[in-house]
């Protein structure tokens, strides 16, 4: 501490975004009629769209990305992942012991695959952002991340998810102090005890019924999982109807009902727990002497989700409700085809409608609200240390890898936000 | 003119501190400030995207920025400086020009998936060895299986007898492949299935709707046609090709629509007319060799198409031949054809005397009762 008190920067976001819904509505028609590639080019408007539009301390900041870049990323990947995909389909038919195990020896391939292409896809990001003209950056190896990532995961499984919180700060470590700012490097103090009790809190209520009644039904089979509970039958596996009495009473009832009620739980904890962790995070971040501060509340984030899933119960009750009509009409329309086309017709312009709508309010409701809600609630901490931020003369990044992201279709890859 | 004038703040691209600035729009754009002395050309100028009025201007690959909130000092900007917005306006035009590219992307891909990757199979299917050939055969044969529920396998052993003589004499030197695999397996469903390493399998259904010995053996003879022309391999090879084309395109690309492609191939096995005929051609000649009625592919085939056309009529009563049907399309035609071909000798000869006929459709008899859907 300075004992002087540092000016405070503001971070700040229109909520009413003008414009997003047209850049939405455009993007999701011209990706539709180009078979997905328009996706490319949409998701970097959006991103021009919120860099452009978030003031850090009064500045703008900027995305200098383009369209064509992830798109031959996207290419590249292909390239890598084809010859891939097919190695392992030929192995699991050459070899027809390996067969069983092809997915379970594909999968932490393509995990690590997949870490890596997510940190060297915000290494991408970070290269084409600029702020008071000076532009980002991201060093640290996207391989020591992609396997650091993997070990943690192991941790976590182990571990029950016990190890998630520490695994999320150690990795939020790894990316905020391999950022930089011209050649001024982030530092993050994030620990994974500040987002304990949130994770606990979580943890208790949505996982930890699952796991203890699996652990009891583990326990009321003597510890073991009995040899012979699966059998083959022809050549299906199936549960030994001799297990019939234990594993409908024990097993059955105590599983399925707390992974029904773990999954309620768990889909209504998320936004508390990820606007726990977002607001810590944040608060262990700092550029030099400015440090961010963030007052984010939960209610923030739970607001534009609750509005968003209203919304789409909304539109599937409004479905039902049409699709009944329509089978009624179909109905009394009878051999007439000239009705069928008309009805299959409508029903195809009902579909693409929701679906625009659909993608409408995720663009406005999610990733609007959601980045509002982050950046509004943020300020910066003895804001004058930004202005010894210097410039710096490192090479951009290819958007190489970031294509790779999207090619393994990992939910949401191409991110919005570093 | 009256120089436009406005303050605003610089940003000289080596640090972020900001220099507050009087800007000042002569024939150059003049920024001045304490010990900032500095002016633009206004060709040189572009404007970034900023939230208006915010506006932030800078030249063509420097990294020096001003950014004013003045809406009058902005209007002048903009008509004096002519490329302000260049960069935006290329990529308007550049987006149509994607557009128009990526549909004919998909397009061609489209196209290669429906009429190169077949044309590519008929070439690709002979070369596949005969071990991986083999090895296809079994994963599919599990799978297919498993589909259909498991039905349990037919090896009453007197028809078992019966039918193994009758496949010798069928496929006597016919140059079949040696470890042609024929299984029985008991199933409501009226269908004959072919997969790639010379396996055939009979649904008992099938046998149970024959109503001779020929009827049946022709339609054994169609489906040997099949595994000498090498049509399931082709057709996998075709399936798996098309999907990942089109999952690509699609942008899924998660490796299970080969898995999927796998299954569906080989249970619609909807080969294209030409092979249907090749088939047909066969089991004509094999019949004939065979000393079987040759007509009788085209009586079956006939039956079918008549007894589909009833259950158009009276929807919900479930006939099983539409089975067979359905993945042998083009009925009359084909019937036709078969008519034409087979010799006038060959009509209403037996391949097996009644006695052995009656002992073959008994094969299903002692197997386990089928979990039928
Ligand atoms: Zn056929």
């Amino acid at each position: 501490m300075h004992g002087r008190a540092g000016r405070t920067g503001l971070i700040a976001f229109d909520r009413k975004a003008p414009g997003l819904t047209g850049i939405a509505v455009r993007g999701f028609l011209l990706s539709l009629i180009t078979f997905g590639i328009y996706r490319f080019w949409y998701i970097t408007e959006l991103r021009r769209f919120f860099w452009s539009r978030t003031l850090i301390d009064g500045s703008p900041a900027e995305y200098t990305g383009r369209g064509k870049e992830l798109f031959l990323g996207f290419l590249v990947a292909l390239a890598i992942l084809i010859p891939l995909y097919i190695a392992i389909f030929v192995a699991s038919i050459s070899v027809p012991a390996l067969a069983p195990f092809a997915g379970a020896l594909s999968f932490p391939i393509l995990f690590v695959l997949g870490q890596f292409a997510l940190y060297r896809g915000r290494r991408y990001r970070a290269s084409r952002t600029f702020w008071r003209g000076i532009r980002l950056g991201q060093d640290g190896s996207g391989i020591a991340y992609a396997l650091m990532a993997a070990g943690w995961w192991l941790l976590t499984l182990l571990t029950f998810g016990l190890a998630f919180p520490f695994m999320r700060a150690s990795l939020e470590r790894y990316r905020i102090d391999h950022t930089l700012v011209g050649s001024s490097r982030m530092s993050s103090t994030a620990t994974g005890r500040s987002i304990l009790g949130p994770w606990l809190l979580f943890y208790s209520v949505a996982l930890l019924p699952v796991i203890l009644s699996l652990a009891v039904a583990f326990a009321g089979l003597g510890f073991a999982i009995p040899e012979d509970l699966l059998v083959e039958r022809g050549s299906r596996t199936i549960l030994n109807p001799a297990y019939d009495s234990v594993t409908k009473t024990a097993i059955g009832f105590s599983v399925v009902g707390a992974l029904g009620f773990g999954t309620v739980a768990g889909v209504l904890l998320i936004p508390f727990y990820r606007a726990r962790e977002t607001k810590a995070f944040m608060n262990a971040a700092s550029l030099g002497p400015a440090r961010l501060a963030s007052t984010l509340r939960a209610g923030q984030f739970y607001w534009p989700y609750l509005v968003y899933f209203l919304s789409l119960i909304g539109f599937v009750l409004l479905i039902l409700v049409i699709a009944v009509l329509l089978g009624g009409g179909l109905h009394l329309a009878g051999s007439q085809s000239g009705m069928h086309i008309a009805i299959a017709l409508g029903t195809i312009v009902l579909y693409l409608g929701g679906a625009l709508l659909v993608a409408v309010l995720h663009v406005r409701l999610i990733q609007a609200r959601l980045w509002e809600a982050v950046a509004t609630t943020t300020v910066i901490d003895d804001a004058d240390g930004l202005d010894a931020v210097l410039a710096s003369s490192r090479a951009q990044a290819s958007g190489l890898n970031e294509g790779m992201a999207d090619a393994l279709d990992l939910g949401g890859a191409i991110e919005i936000g570093l | 003119m009256a120089a436009s004038q406005a303050s605003g703040t610089y940003f000289d691209g080596l640090t972020a501190r900001p220099h507050p600035v009087t800007l000042r729009l002569t024939d150059r754009l003049e920024i001045v400030g304490r010990d900032i002395s500095v002016a633009w050309d206004l060709a040189d100028i572009v404007a970034g995207e900023t939230p208006p009025p915010l506006m932030r201007l800078s030249v063509v690959g420097e990294s020096a920025r001003i950014e004013f909130t003045d809406e009058v000092f902005a209007r002048a900007v903009f008509v004096l400086c002519p490329d302000l917005y260049r960069p935006e306006a290329r990529d308007a035009g550049g987006r149509w020009r994607l557009v128009l590219w990526s549909v004919a992307a998909g397009l061609s891909v489209l196209l290669v998936a429906i009429y190169g990757v077949p044309a590519l199979a008929v070439r690709l299917a002979p070369l596949v060895p005969d071990a991986i050939e083999s090895r296809l055969g079994a994963a599919v044969d599990g799978q297919i299986v498993n589909i259909l529920g498991d039905p349990p396998a037919c090896n009453d052993a007197p028809a078992q007898a019966v039918l193994d003589r009758l496949v010798a004499r069928m496929i006597q030197g016919r140059g079949l492949p040696s470890d042609l695999r024929l299984t029985v397996r008991r199933h409501a469903m009226a269908n004959a299935l072919t997969l790639p390493g010379g396996r055939v399998i009979v649904l008992s259904n099938l046998i149970a709707q024959a109503q001779n010995a020929d009827e049946f053996a022709a339609i054994l003879a169609h489906e040997f046609g099949h595994v000498v022309a090498r049509d399931p391999t082709r057709s996998l090879i075709q399936a798996t090709g098309s999907s990942f084309l089109l999952s690509l395109v699609l942008g899924d690309l998660t490796g299970s629509t080969i898995i999927v492609a796998l299954g569906q191939a080989a249970v619609s096995a909807g080969y294209s007319r030409d092979a249907e005929r090749t088939a047909d051609d066969y089991a004509v000649t094999m019949m004939e060799a065979a000393g079987g009625d040759a007509f009788a592919l085209a009586t079956m085939l006939e039956r079918i198409a008549k007894d589909d056309a009833k259950d158009g009529a009276k929807d919900g009563s479930k006939r099983n031949l539409t089975n067979f049907l359905r993945s042998h399309p083009f009925t009359a035609e084909r019937a036709a054809r078969i008519r034409a071909l087979a010799s006038p000798g060959s009509a209403g000869r037996r391949i097996l005397p009644d006695e052995d006929w009656a002992v073959l459709k008994r094969i299903c008899t002692k197997a386990a009762p089928a979990t039928e859907p």
